[in-house]
């Protein structure tokens, strides 16, 4: 069963303005349950706004979003706002920590929304910080970790919930060579583990190599769609990176 | 939940001082002139038990407190009164300042009532003795005290005082009653008499009396029964006991106006600051903001996130304001004391009043910020630097 179904899906800014701006053009995709897809594409090709769309962060001009068989087409924000908590999960380029709160507290923070008690609250964030390797890092704020970390905890923090489908966008895009490859071992690790959908933005070569399908979209619209072959992962210099 | 708040106020902690600042001075104000109302309140309610079971008959251009400023009429007015249909008796009474300095004070002048004691039981028994027992018919040169005149002549039931420079025998002493008949000592219209000449010495030295108390007859309509009194009887103000209360309350009001007044600059200047102080935490955090909505969290979670905030900002101002204000009542209270003068009350009103008045304000300012945080756009909001 597909995880996602894309038809038509259209979003423009500023319609029928002589500065109109078709950012996602008529695209038609579908991503099965389980796949670990890189969209790549140059700036301005409606790589965000695209994933924007899948998330229900943003709603289409034209077209429908069916995640999980539900059509997402004029839901209300009421509505739109339960299916992110329930069935998506996000990472983003800039981490987007609360900076109040430390890392436990931030993994903690969607099951919160999902009304899940204090207790099981704590104890489901502390294994979404185990798979992720931050266990000793939890009572830490967002100013106190490196950026690899941070990135770290917003994945567990969008996996917390266990949710059907997990969308990043850049979530390497501020981080070096060796703590992109580890974020992107913890994510391929999940996907493979817990049989979540990835859909990654990327501008990283790298990241894009490691994924299993390959979307690469040009003005709006899908201009390839490859099967990869993912390339074998090894993070180097010794010490230990995200234990599993 | 209250934690993270907490955590974000002290963010900017110059800020949320200022802001709470702003609240603790405005709630400052208002515990120390609730406790100010308060005082006021239980006296108005004293005085009015005591001055509207009987309507007073004064001198024209005479007020309430009888005697306190020097006018009196012929004591024959008494009998005039008496012959009034519906009149149930008529005591005559006389008035003389405990101390001539004492002009103007806070609440009742001290007040040395002297009182047709065979006329007057109806109304002394609205008095309630603590200790002793009250005047009688024939009593002479004994007086029964009100509580605060008491204290501050170091009266004692059995003992003596000085009133006027005349002895007296303290046979009672009278439960507080928060109000003016704290500071009168009641003595016999025979005794008193001498001692108003003492304080007016120019005047002829014939019967006189400064003040009427007159009781009505089962059925009979107080007011109507003043009106009669007012047309038949010549030269006199006839005080009844609605306008007795009215004149009171009417006291009160101009008070409890400027406490309302203040109250309403405190809600504007407290209200903006918060109003301008969410507005920019809503503004810093429209990022966080987006994020928890991308993660789930609805738009009420977040109203009522920056709703509780901004009523934290005005609890906790209301509670240091109350505190300090509370502080300042009991600090005046005690230097004022040795004066057996208590200028503020405090009440559960004092108390708590201001601290919900500042949450609940708190509350109300918080709702355009919120609303503003609820209503901003997932994806526009991530968008925000």
């Amino acid at each position: 069963m597909s995880n996602i179904v894309l038809e038509q899906l259209s979003k423009v800014y500023a319609e029928g303005a002589s500065e109109e701006v078709r950012a996602v053009n008529g695209i038609d995709l579908e991503i099965e349950k389980g796949e670990f897809v890189a969209i790549v594409g140059p700036s301005g090709s409606g790589k965000s706004t695209l994933l924007n769309l899948i998330g229900g962060l943003d709603t289409p001009t034209t077209g429908h979003v069916y995640i999980d068989g539900v059509n997402t087409q004029g839901l209300n924000d009421k509505k739109l706002t339960r299916i992110r908590r329930e069935k998506v999960g996000f990472v983003f380029q800039d981490f987007n920590l609360l900076p109040v709160l430390n890392a436990l507290e931030n993994v903690m923070l969607p099951l919160r929304y999902l009304k899940v008690g204090a207790r099981e609250r704590e104890k489901r964030a502390m294994e979404a910080l185990e798979l992720v390797g931050l266990t000793n890092r939890t009572r830490s704020r967002s100013s106190q970790l490196s950026g690899g970390e941070r990135q770290r905890v917003a994945i567990a923090r969008a996996l917390v919930t266990k949710p059907a489908l997990v969308l990043a966008d850049e979530p390497t895009g501020e981080l070096d060579t060796l703590n992109t490859c580890r974020v992107i071992e913890v994510m391929r690790n999940l996907n493979k583990e817990l049989d979540q959908t990835f859909a990654i933005v990327t501008h990283d070569p790298m990241v894009a190599g490691y994924a299993r399908r390959v979307v690469t979209l040009r003005d709006g619209k899908v201009e390839s769609d490859i099967p990869g072959e993912a390339a074998d992962l090894k993070c180097d210099e010794g010490d230990e990176g995200p234990t599993m | 939940m209250v934690k993270v708040i907490l955590r974000n106020m002290w963010r900017r902690k110059a800020r949320t001082f200022l802001t709470v600042f702003g609240i603790v001075v405005g709630i400052f104000a208002l515990t120390v002139l609730g406790g100010l109302s308060a005082r006021l309140t239980q006296q108005v309610n004293g005085a009015k038990s005591w001055f509207t079971n009987s309507i007073s008959v004064v001198p024209s251009g005479g007020s309430l407190f009888g005697g306190s400023e020097g006018r009196y009429f012929n004591v024959s007015k008494v009998k005039e009164i008496d012959t009034i249909a519906g009149v149930k008796g008529a005591a005559a009474g006389i008035g003389v300042l405990v101390n001539e300095s004492q002009s103007f004070s806070f609440g009742a002048p001290d007040l040395i009532i002297g009182l047709d004691l065979s006329q007057s039981q109806d109304i002394l028994k609205n008095l309630t003795i603590g200790s002793g027992r009250p005047l009688q018919p024939g009593d002479k040169g004994k007086t029964a005290i009100g509580s605060v005149l008491a204290d501050k002549l170091g009266a004692n039931v059995g003992g003596t005082v000085q009133l006027k420079g005349q002895p007296f025998d303290v046979v009672g002493i009278y439960r507080p009653t928060l109000s003016a008949t704290d500071t009168f000592a009641f003595v016999s219209y025979d005794d008193a008499l001498p001692l108003f000449f003492k304080a007016n010495p120019f005047i002829e030295k014939t019967p006189v009396s400064s003040v009427i108390y007159v009781t009505w007859d089962k059925g009979t309509d107080p007011e109507a029964l003043s009106k009669r009194i007012e047309n038949q009887v010549q030269g006199v103000r006839v005080i009844s006991p609605a306008e007795a209360e009215k004149q009171i309350s009417q006291f009160a009001l101009i008070f409890n106006a400027i406490l309302l007044g203040i109250a309403f600059i405190a809600l504007l200047v407290g209200g903006l600051s918060i109003i301008n102080t969410m507005v920019m935490s809503v503004s810093e955090r429209t990022r966080e903001i987006g994020l928890k909505r991308a993660i789930g969290a609805e738009t009420r979670t977040i109203l009522g996130e920056y709703l509780l905030e901004s009523a934290m900002i005005g609890l906790m101002g209301g509670l240091i304001g109350m505190g300090l204000g509370l502080l300042a009542i009991t600090g005046l209270n005690s230097a004022t004391q040795s004066n057996n003068v208590t200028v503020f009350a405090i009440t559960l009103t004092v108390v708590i009043g201001p601290v919900i008045f500042a949450t609940v304000l708190g509350t109300l300012a918080g709702i355009f910020p919120a609303l503003r945080a609820a209503r901003l756009k997932p994806v526009e909001s991530l968008r925000e630097d």
